[in-house]
């Protein structure tokens, strides 16, 4: 091969490769921003953080399946075999340069990923201690170090299959009421088994740890209502142990509060028990398990019906 | 290019000497087994460290007198277990099925005493924390125990087969190595539960 | 066909003797032989295949809907429970098994196993904890219904109260799934070591010898750990101990740590033959050397180490503390270092290959692009932050079956397809592979890609109901799934048919190199007898003028003549 030959087939190349690299960088970028709308709203101040974080990983990672998809896709339209034809391909054994690239590039990158995730952790740490108490004994007062006495101090309590959220006014409610853009406390409680405290807007999940409580902070940063789901596989009924979160104005908040502390005690939302009981009337049939808690005693059993917006 | 099979090097026969491989076999399997010893040891620290009630009731620790007299009697038989392969080594056969013999006394020794600590205890497998990780971990090491004495059983009853070591000590010295390896288990036992009170 | 010429001693042989009738009698019984045994394995391992897929169709005509309206709750609970079990413990850990039984003697070189009854016996324990595992759907109360993971509290529950229950069951079938797989571990392991052909130097072994011996350490240093948490488990559900039990003083988070400390090694004892299986196949079908040989094998190692010290990975939303939380985030996503090694290797085996697409060809192709969208997910889920979102959704769901289906299982039929001339004597009919591929990834795709987005938006896993923003992702997943059933069709089909009636395969229908292909197919009862070969290089050299054993001619000759 000519000397001309060889600078034309080294430019094309080179052209080629930029151009393909350059491609995969846009295609990624737009991939990195779609990334959010697979994603409920953003209803906490964490939300923005996860979100970002997982556009940038979505970006980089599709960088790389669309660079070696490309690859494999090129090397299947150009490189088939005709058939009957087993001669051999290019007889490269290897390239150091070229091994060392592909392990410290990654390697970096990898590093990279990690530094900026804790960085992210760091902000996003709601995690209050998790402590363990005997659960023969009473429930200790227990508060956050960083938590100041006019903090909203909630106990989240979870039971096979339902919720109960205790305020510090006195009174318990199905549904997570919470006031716009103040840092509320909760304590996570179960009674039984472990459950999922997850809230898919808020970008939070904490499981619950029955024989412990674990403190617990977040800032909700959106009004509307939300879902709360169990995370952890919890039972026969786990997946009846839903219900709303509903973030509104402080105004509102009060507002609900006053209302709710005279509100007489009913039965609570409990799904599971109305499912149970179906059951029973049809004969029990069905494999093993333990009947529900029975509902809480509430002052508010929440609409469960009412629309949520993630 | 004309080659004869009787080249060096060129073609190999098979039928490796299969024996050769067991011992091998075994210390990748004790090596296996140790790590489930070192699971309930994990399972024992964490618990004691962090339970928030670790004695039951009306218990607030236990006898060390005897154990520790059963320890001596069981770490003892080790050496005692290495002196008898020393006499088959010799080709001794009787030394060795004596001082074998004497190994699998002090290990029986060892299990009743252990089932008598075992029946004057007052908290039992369903006690709390502290009942269930004793039991466990007394229990299946004494089962460990039992089988190195029925183990040893079955080689003091092969060494009465005539030829039974014309390819090799290997039945013995997997077991004699199995007994060290229940004696190690056991000094870190006897370290966690009766040191650490 | 008359059959009375032969000496009943051959009709009734333990092994195949060239040129009279198979008896096929010999795969039903305790023959130590490792081709006889590996053949046992695989074949129990696909009818386990096909029932825990007819139990995952089930889960996906439930989740077809959103509201529980095919089984009852519980029956729910108890199908996907011993779905990922059965897929787990009956088929995926059997079938390679299985494929390393037929590999590893004739691939190193060995006359078979170091422990041939060891062997045998390791099988037979299968069918035995499959009948204890199966068993447990029809006792009172139904099978364990904790998800394969049988999570205290919730597994010692025990609402029936009988001391025979299904989660006993489960644990009793699982400690012997564990014996089985430890008695396995010790023999693939010393033979790997000690029976090796004269010149075969480690760094001459073929990377599925590397890989198998990395799986077969992690399964040797990680199973007891597990054995012990399933004791423990077992004593708290049926004996009222108090190691996981908090209202006795337990604590359930130690049983997680148990628990992973060996399920992490387990997928990284699931995926290593793979990569092995692919470090094979991608050099023979592109006809061209495996790219850095040296760095593809100790990478194989790196993976090893590393899948020690990422188990709280599966834990990082339990109450995990902050610093554990970094630090296993930070060596979970050192993972893709040394797997990156391999990925990028086996692309560039591809590029310049001349390439030969058959059904094992398409297979690895299919898994290779599969692993890479499932490392990436991988590397998401070892964020913190983003796993604290996703975690315990159907994110997690769709990235475990894209590399447990999508890449192990493309994998092991990719060197089903490879090696079924070398130890049935027979080529499969590629027409109905290519069907069988052709279904199997569209199906694969559509059953898990969409599962993705459900996670992300926030719907649990393990529900038997959900919420109806997510049916639209779920009613695309059962489709897939529904094709994936179909998909078992025409493999089922050629299995069965080539073996009895396929074209006689040649001892090296693919021109490929290794010591495995210079055996007749099948091979003899001691694969090369009295007569093993000098391995001179690594079994590579595609197109290189570096021989592979001396006197190379002279095997391929006698494999030509004895078959």
């Amino acid at each position: 091969m000519n000397f001309k030959d060889n600078i034309n087939l080294k430019i094309s190349l080179i052209f080629g490769i930029t151009f393909a690299v350059f491609i995969d960088l846009i295609l990624s970028k737009l991939m990195a921003n779609w990334s959010y709308s697979w994603l409920p709203v953003q209803a906490s101040k964490a939300a923005p953080y996860v979100d970002n974080l997982f556009a940038f990983e979505t970006g980089i990672g599709t960088f790389i399946f669309l660079g070696c998809s490309g690859v494999i896709g090129w090397v299947l339209l150009f490189n088939r075999a005709p058939k009957y034809d087993e001669s051999y391909g290019e007889p490269i054994e290897g390239n150091i340069k070229l091994e060392i690239v592909w392990t410290l590039v990654p390697l970096f990158l990898v590093i990279a990923i990690a530094i900026y995730s804790t960085k992210v952790n760091t902000t996003l740490q709601n995690l209050g201690e998790k402590i363990k108490y005997d659960s023969q004994n009473e429930l200790p007062i227990y508060l956050d170090q960083k938590q100041d006495s006019t903090d909203t101090l909630i106990d989240v309590i979870a039971r096979q299959w339902n919720w109960e959220f205790k305020y510090p006014e006195g009174f318990s409610s199905s549904e997570l009421h919470i006031p716009i853009n103040k840092k509320v406390y909760f304590r996570l409680i179960s009674k039984d088994v472990i459950h999922g405290f997850y809230i898919p807007a808020f970008r939070l999940k904490q499981d619950i740890i029955p024989g412990s409580i674990i403190s617990y902070s977040l800032t909700p940063t959106r009004e509307g209502t939300y879902r709360l789901r169990d995370s952890m596989f919890s039972g026969a009924y786990f997946s009846q142990n839903q219900t709303n979160v509903i973030v509104e104005s402080n105004d509102s908040y009060q507002a609900w509060i006053k209302k709710t502390v005279k509100k007489v005690p009913v039965n609570g939302l409990n799904r599971a028990g109305l499912l149970y009981e179906k059951r029973l009337e049809k004969g029990d049939k069905g494999w093993a398990t333990i009947p529900p808690s029975p509902p809480p005693i509430v002052n508010d059993p929440g609409d469960p019906d009412s629309p949520h917006d993630g | 290019m004309t080659t004869t099979k009787s080249d060096v090097l060129l073609h190999t026969p098979g039928h490796v000497k299969h024996d050769g491989h067991n011992l091998t076999g075994f210390i990748i399997f004790l090596c296996s087994e140790s790590i489930i010893f070192f699971a309930f040891f994990v399972g024992y620290g964490v618990l004691k460290l962090t339970a928030p009630t670790w004695y039951p009731d009306g218990v607030s620790g236990i006898a060390v007198r005897e154990p520790l007299i059963n320890t001596i009697i069981l770490v003892s038989s080790s050496f005692v277990i290495y002196f008898a392969e020393r006499y088959l080594h010799k080709k001794n056969y009787w030394g060795f099925r004596i001082v074998w013999l004497v190994t699998m006394l002090m290990g029986s020794y060892f299990v009743y005493g252990q089932y008598i600590e075992w029946s004057e205890l007052s908290f039992s497998l369903s006690s709390g924390v502290f009942g269930s990780l004793f039991y466990l971990l007394t229990g299946f090491h004494g089962l460990h125990v039992i089988t190195g004495i029925l183990l040893m059983g079955l080689m003091l009853i092969r060494s009465f087969i005539p030829g039974n070591y014309d390819s090799g000590e290997m039945g013995v010295e997997s077991v004699s190595l199995f007994w060290h390896f229940v004696d190690v288990i056991w000094i870190i036992l006897f370290v966690l539960i009766y040191v650490w009170q | 066909m008359t059959i009375t010429n032969y000496d009943e001693r051959i009709l009734k042989s333990n092994h195949p003797i060239p040129g009279a009738p198979n008896n096929w009698r010999r795969f039903f019984g305790f023959n130590t032989d490792a081709k006889v045994i590996g053949i046992q394995y695989i074949v129990t391992a696909l009818v386990f295949l096909l029932l825990g897929g007819l139990l995952g169709m089930l889960i996906r005509g439930e989740l077809i809907t959103p509201p529980s309206d095919l089984f009852d709750p519980t029956v729910y609970n108890g199908l996907y429970t011993m779905h990922g079990t059965v897929m787990l413990f009956l088929f995926l850990f059997p079938i390679l098994s299985g494929l390393t039984n037929l590999l590893v003697p004739p691939m190193i070189g060995a006359p078979d196993m170091a422990f041939p009854k060891l062997n045998a016996l390791a099988f037979w324990l299968v069918p035995v904890f499959s009948i204890v595992l199966l068993t447990s759907f029809f006792v009172p109360g139904g099978p364990a219904s904790s998800g394969w993971w049988s999570y205290p509290p919730v597994s010692i529950q025990n609402p029936l109260g009988h001391f025979l229950n299904g989660q006993m069951l489960w644990i009793v079938a699982i400690g012997l799934s564990g014996v089985s797989s430890i008695m396995g571990a010790i023999n693939f392991v010393t033979t790997i070591i000690k029976m090796r052909a004269p010149g075969m130097g480690f760094f001459k072994m073929p990377i599925f010898i590397w890989t198998v011996l990395a799986a077969q350490i992690l399964q040797l240093l990680g199973l007891p750990a597990l054995t012990g948490g399933a004791v423990m488990l077992f004593f708290d559900l049926n004996f009222g101990t108090s190691f996981f039990n908090p209202e006795t003083g337990g604590d359930p988070v130690l049983f997680q740590h148990f628990f992973w400390f060996y399920s992490h090694p387990a997928v990284y004892v699931m995926v290593l033959p793979v990569f092995g299986i692919f470090s094979e196949l991608f050099p023979t079908y592109s006809r061209k050397p495996l790219f850095g040989y040296k760095f593809v094998a100790v990478a194989s190692f790196g993976i090893t180490i590393l899948s020690l010290v990422v188990w709280v990975h599966h834990m990082f939303y339990t109450g995990t503390p902050m610093w554990m939380r970094n630090l296993f985030m930070f060596t979970t996503m050192l993972i893709a270092v040394p797997t990156g090694v391999k990925v990028f290797a086996w692309i560039a085996t591809l590029w310049g290959g001349n390439l030969r697409l058959n059904t094992p060809m398409l297979f690895c192709l299919g898994g290779l692009f599969n692993f890479i969208f499932g490392g990436i997910t991988g590397v998401m889920l070892a964020t913190v932050p983003i796993d604290i979102h996703v975690g315990n959704t159907y994110f997690v769901v769709a990235h475990f079956h894209y590399i447990i289906f999508n890449t192990i299982a493309f994998g092991i039929f990719a060197g089903i397809y490879h090696w079924f001339p070398k130890f049935t004597g027979r080529m499969f009919y590629e027409g109905l592979g290519k069907i069988h591929f052709t279904l199997t990834f569209i199906g694969a795709t559509l059953n898990w890609l969409p599962l993705h987005w459900a996670g992300l938006l926030g719907m649990p896993r393990r529900v038997a109901s959900y919420d109806p923003e997510f049916a639209i992702w779920n009613v695309i997943a059962s489709i897939g799934a529904f094709m994936l059933g179909v998909a078992s069709i025409p493999f089922i089909l050629n299995m069965v048919s080539s073996w009895s009636r396929g074209k006689k395969a040649p001892p090296n229908p693919w021109n490929a190199i290794g010591l495995e292909w210079l055996l007749p197919s099948p091979p003899p009862h001691e694969n090369f007898e009295d007569d093993i070969p000098t391995v001179l290089n690594e079994p590579y050299n595609y197109g290189l003028n570096k021989p592979f054993v001396l006197d190379e001619e002279f095997y391929i000759s006698k494999a030509l003549n004895d078959s």
